[in-house]
């Protein structure tokens, strides 16, 4: 398969992300400009403009209304689709890492580093009340003391928050209160990123550790781990196929020390059940530093440090492979 | 030194040995001991006589008097004087016939059990071991071959400083420390010796085994050398000391195959010294105006080096026997700017590679300058090489050898074998290879040529037979390649010392087919253990070649079981997880089924569990697909 490589970024990719019918595919990076591409022939649809720094997130409400973007501006904004037009300005005190609508596309979350003195906070906006836009008042900040949220989902039913932290930790902050409901210590380094099955049931954490690890949603019990010896960058759960797809690489100071050679760094592809490795897919010229699966499961994209963003479409052969058992 | 096993160091000899070598263990101390001397009615020997200068001698003089004459008269005495003290034991000549002997013979160690050193041999399986040193240095493992995956034999913290080596026959594991060498062995790994060395940096083995040569830098004084010393593996002594000016071509000291010689050249002079003597062979050094280089035949004791050109005198290569000194051959060089001498495993050929520049060029030419050792008078046949010769290796066991030429990109390897007809034929030769190195099987026939650091880890693996490449295949970024000693396996590395990620051995077979990756947290070197030579003759080994398809069917029939049993264990274990995995997924189905409602009140209605769920939402659009470009200059049209 012929992969279709997107260029739309002068610097390293920070993430992309599907809408949830998976004919918008929309990447963000350290540029200031968020783009919105077709995921069926990767034709740009437009750029989300107004950001002033790298841009670390991105996320499409469910109906692909709205775009919710955060930065390193110390800003998290809000925009519509389809116009490109800034709908909401929300400024932070530090930069905002990670950001999400809930299911029901009323909520939004986002995280704000620790830095500068200031603390990391996980901040909630109810979308239906104008007020706490325009007064810049989330109706609920939880502070993080310990470890600083470095990745964050929302849970199936816009309940709660899977937030991963720095220190490897995963827990659940209730969107009411605030509190950690539940919790999991099993990566023993930082999450990089965090994605949710297409159901919403499991989430699939990648960490510096080396490896990657699937959850329930609701309870976070560990289901599963996949190992490398790389730092795995992110994770994505195949809709359809009992498959992860892992992306990753070493950190970004030792990539010019060690590989020139073309094309090396490769997006894995492990059995969910097996936790065995299968394959492989080349054509990044650095780390991956995101990856993620068309809802449909036909195709996968990841976007590199090297700034590309390649969406791939599997061949017939992907879907007939199987392991013996 | 710190070592995990806490016992005293011992001087014992191993469990089979014969001790009855009085001569050669107490040698020194028996020199001192004193003989019943012929023609000589009695004689008193005093020993522990503290050494006094001349203002002195006459007082200890009357002391000893007074405290021997009590045994009798004393009728004549002899006290030894060296560097103008009394040195050695004092004889006093006395009447009476009693010889009394004032004499303290050394107290016998007790012996120490360090099992069976040759344990690792007996494996059932035949599987060979390898030493491992991982987590930059922190950590070495030793492990046993197994085709699915390394057993763990021995691993210690710390249990050397810097690296680890095998001794020649694979008997000892030798670790570096500060304060010295330790050598380790037996199905335990126990400690066996050690050998203290300030600042130890370098050691290399005598090929028997028996010696070990030792180097530290921080050593050397001009009285007393230490830099470079000779160690009696099986006692622990020290049998001598060297200076040693530089150790860039370590090991300084080249051992004869049998042991019985090692040597060194310093500014035109060759030394050889024998052993147990660790003296100059003949008492002196040979004078070799200009001498460049030597080594010894790996299979006779013979010597081969060379001199540059000297005004009229032309360079020359020369083949020596050692001990008669005869010279069996010395063939003349012209316009020579270097050699490089390489041997063939057993002694069977010798090959100088000359580069020369040919008079009234000023480009550099190679040839390669082929001793056919085992016929008479030695003949020389010379092979022209047209290119700058990257590397080059002996067939062991054989008479081939491979030739890495050319300059990058465009570098070849030839194949060449030397007949028995006088004839050196080009076998093969392979254009555009990606290699700068070439390890041959130590059985012979097989090589892998790897491309290794800048190369990024090309690997060919070649059959020798029909110089066909049965694979080419990666490993990227490998900087090391090893054979197992039996040849039935390669290992290819990237070690941490030479590239900080992805650390890691890979097993291949001979064929270059790839049977294990293991990840080793910083992983720095692995080493094969070696093999000692068999103890079988020819004859058995032409037995057992005879009767090798009996042997095989056992061996087909033992691996087939032992791979059906791993598939099945794998797939056992792939059909549990499958299993589990259903459960799981079934229970979180009927949990979200019972939450369907909740989702459609979230959505205002809207049902989107599935993609399609929607149909009527659907649009039909048109859509672009960019197929190709062509470019038309206006002018043509």
């Amino acid at each position: 398969m012929r992969p279709i490589l997107l260029q739309g970024h002068e610097r390293s990719i920070t993430q992309i992300k599907y809408n949830r019918e998976g004919d918008l595919l929309f990447s963000v990076a350290k540029d200031p400009v968020a783009n919105a591409w077709y995921s069926v022939n990767g034709e740009r649809l437009g750029t989300y403009n107004g950001h002033t720094g790298a841009v670390w997130c991105v996320d499409a409400d469910w109906d692909t209304k709205n775009v919710l973007t955060g930065s390193a501006d110390n800003s998290c904004r809000l925009w519509d689709c389809e116009t490109g037009k800034q709908l909401a300005l929300l400024e932070t005190s530090s930069a905002v890492r990670t950001c999400g609508f809930d299911f029901s596309g009323n909520i939004i979350m986002f995280s704000t580093d620790k830095q500068m003195g200031y603390q990391c906070f996980l901040n909630y906006f109810d979308l239906r009340d104008p007020q706490q836009i325009e007064d810049n008042q989330p109706y609920l900040s939880v502070p993080c003391n310990e470890s600083k949220i470095t990745s964050a989902v929302w849970g199936p039913l816009g309940e709660f928050v899977i937030a991963g932290h720095e220190n490897g930790e995963i827990n659940q902050y209730s969107a009411k209160s605030g509190e950690i409901l539940k919790a999991a210590k099993e990566h023993t380094k930082q999450i990089n990123d965090i994605q949710t099955s297409v159901d919403l049931t499991m989430l699939i954490s990648a960490s510096k550790d080396c490896t990657a690890k699937m959850f329930d949603s609701t309870n976070l019990e560990h289901i599963k781990t996949f190992k490398t010896e790389r730092p795995v960058n992110s994770a994505a759960i195949s809709p359809n196929m009992d498959h992860v797809v892992m992306g990753g690489g070493q950190e970004a100071m030792e990539v010019t020390t060690t590989s020139t050679r073309i094309g090396k760094f490769e997006a894995r592809f492990f059995h969910a059940a097996y936790e065995e490795e299968f394959g492989r897919v080349k054509g990044h010229f650095g780390p991956i530093n995101c990856v993620a699966f068309h809802p449909d499961g036909k195709s996968y994209s990841s976007g590199g440090e090297d700034g590309y963003v390649r969406i791939h479409y599997f061949d017939p052969q992907y879907f007939d492979f199987e392991l013996e058992a | 030194m710190e070592y995990d096993d806490g016992e005293e160091p011992s001087f014992s000899d191993p469990e089979d040995f014969v001790d009855d070598s009085d001569q050669e263990l107490l040698g020194d101390v028996l020199r001192d001991k004193p003989q019943e001397a012929d023609g000589i009615d009695s004689v008193v020997v005093v020993d522990n006589v503290p050494q006094v200068g001349p203002e002195r001698l006459e007082k200890l003089k009357n002391v000893i008097q007074k405290i021997f004459s009590k045994f009798g008269k004393i009728t004549n005495d002899f006290y030894p004087i060296a560097d103008g003290k009394t040195k050695g034991p004092v004889l006093l000549a006395k009447e009476k016939k009693n010889v009394v002997i004032v004499w303290e013979a050394p107290e016998k160690q007790p012996f120490k059990d360090f099992g069976n050193l040759r344990h690792w041999l007996e494996d059932p399986d035949c599987r060979d071991q390898y030493s491992v040193i991982y987590d930059s240095g922190e950590r070495t493992g030793i492990f046993a071959n197994d085709v699915k995956e390394p057993i763990e034999v021995e691993e210690r913290a710390r249990w050397t400083e810097t690296y680890v080596r095998w001794s020649p026959k694979g008997t000892y594991l030798a670790t570096f420390h500060q304060r010295g060498i330790a050598l380790w062995g037996g199905e335990k790994f126990k400690q066996i010796q050690r050998f203290s060395h300030q600042g130890v940096q370098l050691i290399d083995f005598s090929p028997c085994e028996r010696y070990v040569v030792t180097f530290s830098p921080l050593m050397d004084t001009k009285d007393d050398p230490q830099a470079i010393i000779i160690w009696d593996v099986l006692t622990g002594q020290k049998k001598r000391g060297f200076h040693c000016e530089s150790s860039a071509h370590w090991p300084i000291f080249k051992w004869s195959p049998d042991g019985k010689f090692f040597a060194r050249m310093t500014q035109d002079t060759l030394s050889i010294y024998e052993t147990p003597s660790m003296g100059l062979l003949d008492k002196k050094s040979l004078r070799i105006n200009g001498i460049k280089d030597f080594s010894w035949s790996p299979g006779d004791n013979i010597i081969a080096f060379w001199v540059p050109e000297d005004k009229d005198i032309p360079a020359r290569v020369t083949l020596m026997q050692l001990p008669s000194r005869n010279e069996i051959r010395v063939r003349n060089l012209f316009n020579v700017v270097d050699c490089k001498l390489h041997w063939q495993k057993n002694g069977d050929y010798l090959c100088v590679k000359v580069d020369r520049t040919p008079k009234g060029t000023q480009g550099v030419v190679t040839n390669f300058e082929i001793f056919r050792m085992r016929e008479k008078q030695v003949p020389v046949d010379v092979v022209e090489m047209k290119e700058s010769i990257i590397a080059f290796a002996w067939e062991p066991n054989g008479s081939k050898f491979a030739v890495l030429h050319g300059e990058s990109p465009r570098i070849n390897v030839s194949f060449y074998h030397v007949k028995n007809n006088g004839k050196i034929d080009l076998i093969k030769m392979f254009d555009k290879q990606q290699a700068n190195s070439i390890f041959w099987s130590p059985q012979g026939q097989f090589l892998v040529l790897a491309g290794l650091r800048s190369m990024n880890g090309a690997l060919a693996f070649v059959d020798t037979s029909d110089c066909t490449m049965m694979n080419i295949a990666e490993h990227y970024m490998a900087s090391d390649v090893e054979w197992d000693p039996t040849g039935r396996y390669v290992v290819t590395s990237v070690s941490w010392w030479s590239h900080k990620v992805d650390n890691a051995f890979w097993l291949w077979t001979f064929q270059g087919r790839l049977l294990q990756k293991t990840n080793k947290e910083r992983f720095c070197q692995l080493l094969w253990r070696p093999r000692p030579p068999s103890l079988l003759t020819q004859e058995q080994i032409k037995l057992i070649k005879k009767d090798l398809k009996k042997y095989s069917k056992i061996f087909e029939q033992k691996d087939r079981l032992s791979q059906s049993k791993a598939s099945k264990e794998l797939v056992d274990k792939r059909r549990s997880m499958m299993e589990d995995y259903r459960k799981y997924r079934e229970r979180t189905f009927d949990m979200y089924n019972e939450q369907k409602p909740l989702r459609l009140e979230l959505r205002g209605g809207v049902d989107t569990d599935e993609l399609d769920s929607n149909v009527d939402d659907w649009e039909e659009e048109t859509i672009e697909f960019f197929i190709n470009e062509e470019i038309i200059p206006i002018g043509d049209l």
